[in-house]
Parts: C-alpha cells; sequence; structure tokens
C-alpha cells in the first residue's frame, strides 16, 4: 500500500513540475493569445544556467535565484524585441518562436556540449523521510511544496489583486482595458517575463529529479502542451489538475507498461479532447 | 480587438498539432549533431597505420569513450607513437550509441579515410551493426568495449577481437557468491537495451542454478534521468538484495539515487562490474560505499605491471584509471603486438595471430579465447569501502579465469 503511495507521490511531484512550466505557457497564451513554443527552451536554460553557477561553487539557492532572474530577463528581451512585432498574427509566432527554440537550443548545445548534467540536490534537502515501509526524498515533497505555494500565487493574483482584476478584463475585452487607461503593453511584457521566469524556476527545480541533456527543451514542451490541453487553454487551475494528472499517470505508466508511458499519456488527451473539446477547464468553445 | 471564439478552437488545434509534432521530432533529435574529432599525430609515408575509432561520444556512453582514447593514448605516448614499429594516426568518430550513425561513420573511416584498423565500439547494437560490415570488408575491429554474448557465439566474425569482457562474464561472474553470501531473493534492473538483457540473463540463470531466486526483472529505458518508480517497485518486493548493471551517467544517476531514496544501507545494492569501477565510484563517492561488485580491473589491484600504469595514467591526466582506460590501453597493445608477429597490416596475417594472443594487461594477464574471440581473465568480488574519502574495492574473493561457453546455454 506504502509503495503505492511512494508512486503517488512521484507522480505528484513530476505533476508539480509540469505545472510550473505549464502555468507559464498558458498565462502567457491566455493573456497574451501567444502559443510560446520556445518556452521549453527557457526550462531547459534556466537548468543550464543554474548548472553553471553551481559549477563555480555557488549555492543551490543563490544559482536557482539568478537561473530565475537571468531567465526573466531573457524573456523580457524577447518580448519587447521579437514577440512585439507579430502580436495577433497566430502563424508567424507559432513559427518564430518555435525557430526561436531551435536557436536556442544549439547554442545551448554549443556551450554545454550534449553530455548528460544532473543538478545536485541541495543539502539542505539531500534527506529521505520514511512514509510507512518505504522512503521518500525529502527533494520531492518540497518541489511539491513550492508547486502548491505557486498555485495559491496564482490564486492570489488572480483574484485579490489589481494586477490580476487587470487581467482577467484583458482577457476578456483589451480594447476596454485599453480605453481605461491600463498601459495593456507594459502588462504583456510583465506576464511574458512572469512565464519565463516560471520556465527558469522549473528548470532548475527539475534539475535534481529529471538531470539536463539535448532534446530535454522538446520533451518536456510536448508535456505541458498536453498538460495545457487537457487543462484547457489559458486556465492556470486546469494545469493544475491536468499536470498532477499527467505526472501521476506517467508514473504508474512507467510501473506498468515501461514502454508505453508516453502514450497514455496521448491517450488521455485523446479522450478529454473527445468528451470535452476546451478542456477541462477551458472556456466554452462554439 | 475582441477576441472572436474561433481563435480558442484554432489554438487548441494548434497545441495539438505542435505537440504531436514535437514528440516526432523528438525521437529525431537523439540523432542530431556530433562531429568526429581529429586526434592526428602527422605520420610520415611508409611505415603508418592509420586506426579508427567508432566510439559514442555524445549521451550516457560519454565517459566510457574518453577512458578507451585515454588509455590508447597513454600506450601510444609510452611507445613514441608507434604500434608494430609504425607510426600511429588516430581518426575519431562519434557513432552517438546509434547504429546507422555508426554504419556511415564506419564507411566514412574505411572507404573515405581507408583506415587500416577499427577500435570500438561502445554499444553492442553498433558491434552487431558494424560486425556484418567488416566481415564484407575484411578490415580488423578490435572490440574495446561492446559486451554483447553473440558476438562470441551466432555473430562470432574471424575479423572481430574482444578486449574487454562480455556480458556473460560481467552478468555470471558474482551470481554464486551472492546465493550463497548475501541472499536467495534479488530483484534485478539493468537498462532496456540488449547489453542490458544479456547481463540479466546471465545472472539470472546462474543464480537460479546456485539455489536463488530473481523475484522481479526491471528494465528502465537507457538514458533514464529518474529512478524514483522503478526504484520504489523494486523495494517493495522486498528482497534480499538488488543487483543492477547500470554504466555512465545512468549509473551514477543510479547510484545517487539509490541512497536518496534511502535504500542504501536497508536493501544491499550489488552489481555489475562498473559497480566497483572508478568511472562511477569515483562521481557518486560515499553513495557507493557498501555496494558488492563483481570487477575484472581496479587502481588498486597489486601487480607490477598495474602500479606503472596507474602511476603514469595519474601523471598524464591527473587521476585513477578506470576499466574503459585498460581497454584502451589494452586495444593499442593487442594491436602492437598482432603487428609485430605478423610482420604486416594485412587482415588476412592479422587475425592469424589475434587468436589466442596474450597479453600483460594492467588487470593481469588475459588471453583471447580462440574458440569464442573474446579474452579469459579474472573477476574479483568486491565490497567498496570508503578508505581517506575515496572509494576503494575491497576484494573478498577471487573467480580466477572467467571463459565464456563455446555456445550459447541460452
Amino acid at each position: 500500500m506504502s509503495a503505492i503511495l511512494a508512486q503517488l507521490l512521484t507522480g505528484v511531484a513530476y505533476g508539480m513540475l509540469y505545472f510550473m512550466i505549464a502555468a507559464g505557457l498558458t498565462i502567457i497564451l491566455g493573456v497574451m493569445n501567444v502559443v510560446n513554443l520556445a518556452h521549453g527552451t527557457l526550462f531547459m536554460l534556466g537548468a543550464y544556467i543554474a548548472f553553471t553557477f553551481i559549477n563555480d561553487e555557488l549555492s543551490f539557492w543563490i544559482s536557482l535565484l539568478l537561473a530565475v532572474f537571468l531567465t526573466a530577463v531573457l524573456g523580457l528581451v524577447l518580448e519587447k524585441w521579437l514577440i512585439k512585432p507579430v502580436y495577433g498574427k497566430e502563424l508567424e509566432q507559432v513559427l518564430l518562436t518555435f525557430g526561436l527554440s531551435f536557436i536556442i537550443a544549439d547554442t545551448v548545445e554549443w556551450i554545454w556540449g550534449t553530455e548528460m548534467h544532473t543538478l545536485p540536490t541541495p543539502d539542505l534537502l539531500s534527506g529521505s523521510l520514511s512514509i510507512g515501509s518505504t522512503e521518500f526524498p525529502v527533494y520531492r515533497l518540497f518541489v511539491v511544496l513550492v508547486g502548491c505555494l505557486l498555485a495559491w500565487l496564482l490564486w492570489y493574483l488572480e483574484t485579490k489583486t489589481r494586477i490580476g482584476a487587470i487581467i482577467r478584463a484583458g482577457v476578456d475585452d483589451r480594447a476596454m482595458v485599453s480605453a481605461l487607461g491600463v498601459n495593456v503593453g507594459l502588462v504583456f511584457t510583465g506576464v511574458f517575463a512572469f512565464g519565463a521566469a516560471l520556465a527558469g524556476l522549473s528548470g532548475v527545480l527539475g534539475g535534481p529529479l529529471i538531470g539536463m541533456y539535448t532534446g530535454m527543451d522538446n520533451e518536456i514542451l510536448v508535456t505541458s502542451l498536453i498538460v495545457v490541453v487537457i487543462g484547457g487553454l489559458g486556465s492556470w487551475k486546469g494545469s493544475f489538475i491536468g499536470a498532477i494528472a499527467v505526472g501521476v499517470i506517467e508514473t504508474f505508466g512507467k510501473v506498468w507498461f515501461p514502454s508505453l508511458s508516453m502514450l497514455i499519456v496521448f491517450l488521455i488527451m485523446m479522450m478529454v479532447l473527445i468528451v470535452r473539446p476546451q478542456g477541462l477547464f477551458g472556456r466554452e468553445v462554439v | 480587438m475582441r477576441k472572436t471564439k474561433g481563435f480558442w478552437k484554432r489554438a487548441m488545434g494548434m497545441m495539438v498539432m505542435a505537440a504531436l509534432l514535437m514528440t516526432a521530432g523528438c525521437a529525431q533529435s537523439n540523432t542530431s549533431s556530433g562531429s568526429g574529432s581529429d586526434k592526428g599525430n602527422g605520420g610520415d609515408s611508409g611505415g603508418s597505420v592509420k586506426i579508427g575509432f567508432i566510439l559514442s561520444q555524445t549521451g550516457t556512453f560519454a565517459p566510457l569513450s574518453e577512458g578507451i582514447i585515454n588509455g590508447f593514448q597513454l600506450y601510444l605516448e609510452q611507445h613514441n607513437g608507434m604500434l608494430g614499429g609504425k607510426k600511429v594516426e588516430m581518426k575519431v568518430e562519434d557513432d552517438e550509441a546509434n547504429p546507422q550513425v555508426a554504419l556511415r561513420k564506419y564507411r566514412q573511416l574505411v572507404h573515405g579515410e581507408k583506415a587500416d584498423i577499427l577500435v570500438g565500439p561502445i554499444s553492442s547494437a553498433v558491434a552487431y551493426a558494424l560486425r556484418d560490415e567488416v566481415e564484407k570488408d575484411k578490415k580488423v575491429l578490435i572490440d574495446a568495449n561492446a559486451a554483447g554474448d553473440d558476438l562470441s557465439w551466432s555473430k562470432k566474425s574471424d575479423y572481430v577481437y574482444r578486449v574487454s569482457f562480455s556480458n556473460w562474464q560481467n552478468g555470471s561472474s558474482t551470481a554464486k557468491y551472492l546465493a550463497e553470501q548475501v541472499g536467495k531473493k534479488a530483484v534485478i534492473l539493468a537498462p532496456d537495451y540488449p547489453a542490458g538483457k544479456e547481463v540479466l540473463r546471465a545472472f539470472k540463470v546462474t543464480f537460479e542454478a546456485a539455489g536463488g531466486k530473481v523475484l522481479k526483472e526491471i528494465y528502465p529505458k537507457l538514458n533514464t534521468n529518474d529512478f524514483a518508480p522503478y526504484l520504489q517497485q523494486a523495494s517493495a518486493e522486498k528482497p534480499d538484495f538488488i543487483y543492477a548493471f547500470f554504466t555512465g551517467s545512468d549509473g551514477i544517476r543510479f547510484i545517487t539515487q539509490y541512497k536518496e531514496f534511502g535504500l542504501k544501507g536497508k536493501i544491499p545494492l550489488t552489481g555489475s562490474l562498473e559497480f566497483g569501477d572508478e568511472l562511477l565510484t569515483q562521481p557518486t563517492g560515499e553513495a557507493a560505499e557498501g555496494i558488492i561488485a563483481g570487477i575484472n580491473y581496479s587502481p588498486y589491484l597489486d601487480n607490477e605491471q598495474n602500479k606503472q600504469f596507474v602511476e603514469a595514467y595519474k601523471e598524464k591526466y591527473g587521476k585513477l584509471p578506470n576499466i574503459f582506460a585498460v581497454q584502451g590501453y589494452d586495444s593499442a597493445a593487442a594491436i602492437d603486438q598482432a603487428i609485430n608477429k605478423a610482420g604486416s597490416l594485412n587482415s588476412q596475417d592479422l587475425i592469424k595471430v589475434l587468436k589466442g594472443i596474450s597479453l600483460d594487461s594492467p588487470r593481469g594477464k588475459i588471453t583471447i579465447d580462440p574458440a569464442t574471440h573474446n579474452p579469459v581473465q579474472n573477476f574479483y568480488i568486491s565490497k567498496n569501502v570508503l578508505k581517506d574519502g575515496a572509494i576503494v574495492p575491497q576484494i573478498m574473493e577471487t573467480v580466477e579465469n572467467v571463459k565464456m561457453p563455446e555456445d550459447s546455454p541460452f
């Protein structure tokens, strides 16, 4: 029994990681109507940046902060210089961000090489806790905690703050919000940088769990796209539920059908699309 | 500017399409990039020999390839850059552990570069693919690592000679000892690829013949980052011990996570020779303490050849050699001896002397068995102990002259 519980926890920890990255993706989509296919690359970049700082003997936490900050700055630059000119042009956006993901991925390969790396678990969180007869690493519980905190933060920002009200209003009627004198462009830039920071954060936190290797950006992007589709576009609540579902299904898939785990995730996505084409928490599509 | 409802529908469609496309892309991205590096030694005309290396310099096998190259170069340095009295030119290619890429690199080396002798590969799958080509082209391949059993059985070739070890030797060497000394119930794990299956197959058959019972076999995919689900699955079976075969970065992660999950000290971990080798014990450090492995080499082995080798290796590379460095060193030694004995670079002459060749390797004397083209060598059952901050394999029992059966017992 406790074995199943431990597997479940492992799945939830993955789920939280997927949530952190999918939340950024879906918020950018919901607020700005941009499908950012370079999002997985920002995830990868976050992990590699932290890796460099940790190798320079900086602590895990300082490296984490620096990596999150730098990915946010990069997000800011990307939005200002590249995304802004193509607002409202969906195909151009997709091609642009897709191309960008290749450029960044190749740069990462050029700088850090093709070998696989792993981030070390911070000393503070390196132990494990007994859960019944099995043990569970503290670090993974920490990832679950961070995921929950993020969900709370998003809820708070959305419902309790002015910026949340602006964003909610902006999603429904952008022209109205700008007419009220809100600088929508600034809000967009901020949202994009926030999304990038989330990608960077999940990259660093995921480093000790899933390691760093070429191609990880695409793998994680696929998973987070699936999460967003299952959860419903533009809804972070949907991403939360979708991410946990995908994480848990993937983990149990690895145990019971090792070679089919990804296929099962796709099957779940298809089922959701058939039953509820807009995703679990998506808005009505007519 | 009001968003149309159609946007969400189109966006949804785009997301699904992108997810599908990227998955297809993922499968391909494994084979992108990477080019060979040239490490030539000049090489005058007349008495020169060109040696083509097909190794895996990306992914989990990269550290193994590095060891082989280091060992080979050390041997060359000690012999004035010559093998069999001929100046050596090395050409190194990366096969990315992919048989298709390996075949392309092979053709480049053999037909383009006109390499005389080949050394490599790391992966058994690559070795099986190369085997048919060298047979056709009549090129000598010194197998510096790939341990696929069938290279000695149904796919034995007159042109392929192994200086490393076979999966059968690796998997079976410790099984009897573990059944008698550690426990009768085991869960076994290895990556889901030919070598993984072969090592576990050899272990299982020998272990069960000695009265043991395998409770569960678990095969994570190659290049697994996170062993969490598998470790939990293994410990849930409540075995007397866990036996595992992982190498390169997979092995490092496995050993580290074994400790992270609190299994270290609870369920004994035992494994293939890699688990007692510097390649894994050095980066994992304390996490590797207590692992029982069946090794065929250690820098602490007490023989004159090894002492000199370790000294020279440490001086050149600033670290202790691992088994893969020895395999590189022995590949060079085998080629050296074969050219000297045959007095030519002709494959037909070389293969006559390669059968039964004996090397004074740093791991002790090894002999290429003419029946299997696989080295007969000692294995040592060892336990990793922590000494002055470094992991040292403490030898508990010697299994002498482990020899592969002539025909497949499976």
